[in-house]
């Protein structure tokens, strides 16, 4: 029935927009607590009815991180989501991971679910912003990437819409994506109706040594 | 006994990597919070007369008497363990001091301090002072007369304020919009969830949804609040239902419990704050008795609108198909009924379409308009082969159809159901004088035969 998929597609987007936000308050918050910009670029905002970190003042900085989002969880084709930080030498030295999934069957039947995932949302977003007591602090002059791990045939389909979207996304290199000597360290886990996510830091065992490629 | 708290603490801050704040904390072990902040002090004592292995940071709530420009205030403020000498020493007379709360993580902002608090004060929202020193006798709700009084107070303010919105029938839209736009404004200020929600969940602002939840999520200061809801009181369709009711259990009416709100400000903000949060829970409760009690069309247009907002998909469905049979029937009605978000499933709309379909059928056929329907067009392509292509074109209908429409709308309900929901999404861009109902039935019936019968004909 093309009316049943139109209205799961409506869905699917409600949820990817809702998951695109939260993402893009979440980076924010990362490079506020990891120390990747300096704290003078970040703006308080209101989100989920508490205070977050924001760079909306910083016009490159939010295109990218909103554009990244944007296309790719519309399919919601996206299992990963990753925010990389790296040093120097462009080793990673965090990984921040975004696990996503969503139950097969969707349904929004209840009236509280959206106020129930708000609470789960800002449990997360707390919980980054104490992650700072398990890891150890960053190297000076990080800079960070975010990664998306997708199926191929999620690939071919996105580049259909780059075109349009004018961000190219390319392939990831190897150097950016593996990691020396990584140590796991579980920060969030949440369930919902409507979506799943883990969130947890892989982080490299010696910081201030440069990794070797 | 008395220790039994420490491990708790240690659980609290070394296991679990929380925030323990002695508000939390009071709340969490239901103690008063000044034990809370003597078991946080205790606990920060012990652990560093212990061992110096887990660095634990904790921030302090100090308060006192400074001069600053000749003028002596009080002055409250919540600094880190590195600052608090230096804060204190600024103060000429220092009143007391604290402990506000005991982290593992070094914070940089006091966002955090004020997230770990939210959940726990919304839970225990009617008693969260229940553990606090601070105390006002005169703090009670106001009775029901009371409340009215205020309310047409408020009416009387909103009805000289110019309406920003383009509804023409703000005017005469009924005084229990007010009171309820007044609650939802202060209820944006926590943002009723709802809001923040439903602004994530909406896929399309319209017109009168972003005005009202734009400024509502960026809202820094009651008074502004305040203006931008006078300035869209008529749009107000989020905070009709939401109100709630909840600040006090006596008040039955939306009305009511909106003129509380309105009528608290005066009382300190976190008090309001509290109130607002409490609101929260029983917003879907007020909207189920809301929307089932009034029968009007105003009303049901002021319900719709509210009830867009928020992922009731019932009752979304049920409205958004009555809007269209108002807008076409009744012409004083504001036509432009913000398009509804596609939340909803399938299933539960089912069976409440059912009966507002029957009866938009009934009203909207005694005129000639014109309307979407899907026709089939044939051509010769360019190899010159015959290509028929399936395309919506407006056509002009008049009574006799529609009947040939409602009788068939029965056999085809679920798949029309969803059909023209997705009809609706589509044409929300479009004007929207145009009847929704039919043209999703003219849609929906492609698969029957009987509706094709009149467009048979027509396409010659």
């Amino acid at each position: 029935m093309t009316t049943l998929t139109r209205q799961d597609l409506n869905f699917g987007q409600v949820v990817a927009d809702i998951l695109c936000e939260f993402l893009e308050v979440a980076i924010h918050l990362i490079l506020y607590v990891r120390e990747v910009y300096p704290s003078g670029i970040f703006q308080k905002r209101k989100k989920y009815n508490v205070p977050v970190q924001t760079t909306f003042c910083i016009l490159p900085l939010n295109n990218y991180v909103e554009q990244s989002f944007a296309v790719l969880l519309e399919q919601n084709e996206a299992e990963k989501v990753v925010v990389v930080i790296m040093d120097k030498e462009h080793h990673p030295v965090e990984r921040f991971v975004f696990e996503i999934s969503q139950p097969p069957l969707l349904s929004i039947s209840s009236e509280t679910l959206l106020s129930h995932l708000e609470q789960l949302l800002r449990a997360v977003i707390l919980k980054i912003s104490v992650c700072d007591a398990v890891l150890d602090n960053n190297p000076p002059g990080c800079t960070f990437t975010v990664l998306v791990y997708t199926r191929e045939a999620a690939t071919r389909n996105m580049e259909k819409v780059q075109v349009i979207k004018d961000f190219p996304w390319i392939v990831a290199d190897e150097q950016e994506v593996l990691m020396q000597e990584p140590r796991l360290i579980p920060l969030k886990t949440m369930t919902s109706d409507i979506v799943k996510m883990q969130l947890y830091v892989e982080e490299r065992a010696h910081k201030s040594q440069p990794g070797t490629a | 006994m008395d220790e039994l708290y420490l491990d708790n603490i240690d659980e609290y801050v070394n296991d679990q990597n929380k925030i323990v704040t002695y508000k939390w904390l009071s709340l969490t072990l239901g103690v008063h919070v000044n034990t809370a902040k003597q078991m946080l002090y205790h606990y920060l004592d012990q652990r560093r007369k212990e061992r110096s292995g887990t660095t634990l940071h904790a921030t302090y709530l100090v308060s006192g008497k400074c001069s600053e420009n000749g003028s002596v205030c009080h002055k409250v403020s919540v600094v880190r363990e590195d600052q608090l000498d230096d804060t204190k020493s600024k103060l000429d007379k220092t009143i007391s001091v604290h402990v506000y709360s005991v982290q593992k993580a070094e914070l940089k902002d006091s966002g955090p301090l004020y997230s770990t608090d939210y959940d726990a004060v919304k839970e225990n929202l009617k008693n969260c002072n229940k553990y606090s020193t601070i105390r006002c006798a005169a703090a009670v709700p106001l009775s029901h007369t009371e409340l009215q009084k205020v309310q047409e107070k408020v009416v009387e303010k909103e009805a000289t304020k110019p309406s920003l919105n383009d509804h023409t029938a703000a005017a005469p839209k009924p005084s229990v919009k007010q009171p309820k736009g007044i609650m939802g404004m202060f209820s944006s200020k926590a943002a009723p969830k709802s809001e923040a929600c439903n602004k994530e969940v909406k896929t399309e602002q319209k017109d009168e949804a972003s005005p009202t939840e734009g400024p509502k999520s960026k809202v820094s200061s009651k008074a502004n609040a305040m203006n931008n809801f006078f300035g869209k009181s008529a749009d107000k369709k989020v905070t009709t239902d939401k109100p709630d009711k909840n600040i006090k259990e006596e008040t039955e009416g939306a009305q009511s419990s909106s003129a509380a709100v309105s009528s608290k400000p005066s009382q300190s903000s976190s008090k309001s704050k509290q109130d607002i949060k409490e609101e929260q829970p029983k917003e879907s409760k007020a909207v189920k008795d809301d929307s089932k009690d009034s029968r009007s069309k105003t009303k049901r247009l002021e319900h719709s609108d509210s009830e867009e907002e928020r992922a009731d998909s019932q009752k979304k469905k049920r409205r958004r198909i009555k809007k269209p049979q108002s807008d076409s029937s009744d012409d004083e009605v504001i036509p432009d009924s913000p398009p509804v978000p596609e939340v909803q499933t399938p299933s539960p709309g089912n069976e409440v379409k059912k009966e507002p379909v029957s009866h938009q059928e009934a009203s909207e056929g005694r005129r000639r308009k014109r309307r979407r329907v899907l026709k089939a067009r044939t051509f010769l392509d360019d190899e010159g082969c015959m290509v028929t292509e399936k395309g919506y074109e407006s056509e002009s209908y008049s009574e006799s159809e529609d009947d040939s429409k409602t009788t068939s709308q029965p056999s085809g309900e679920s798949n029309s159901l969803k059909q023209s929901l997705g009809k609706r999404e589509e044409e929300k861009t479009k004007e929207k004088g145009q009847k929704k109902a039919p043209a999703a039935a003219a849609a929906a019936n492609k698969s029957t035969k009987q509706s094709s019968i009149m467009g048979f004909f027509q396409k010659k």
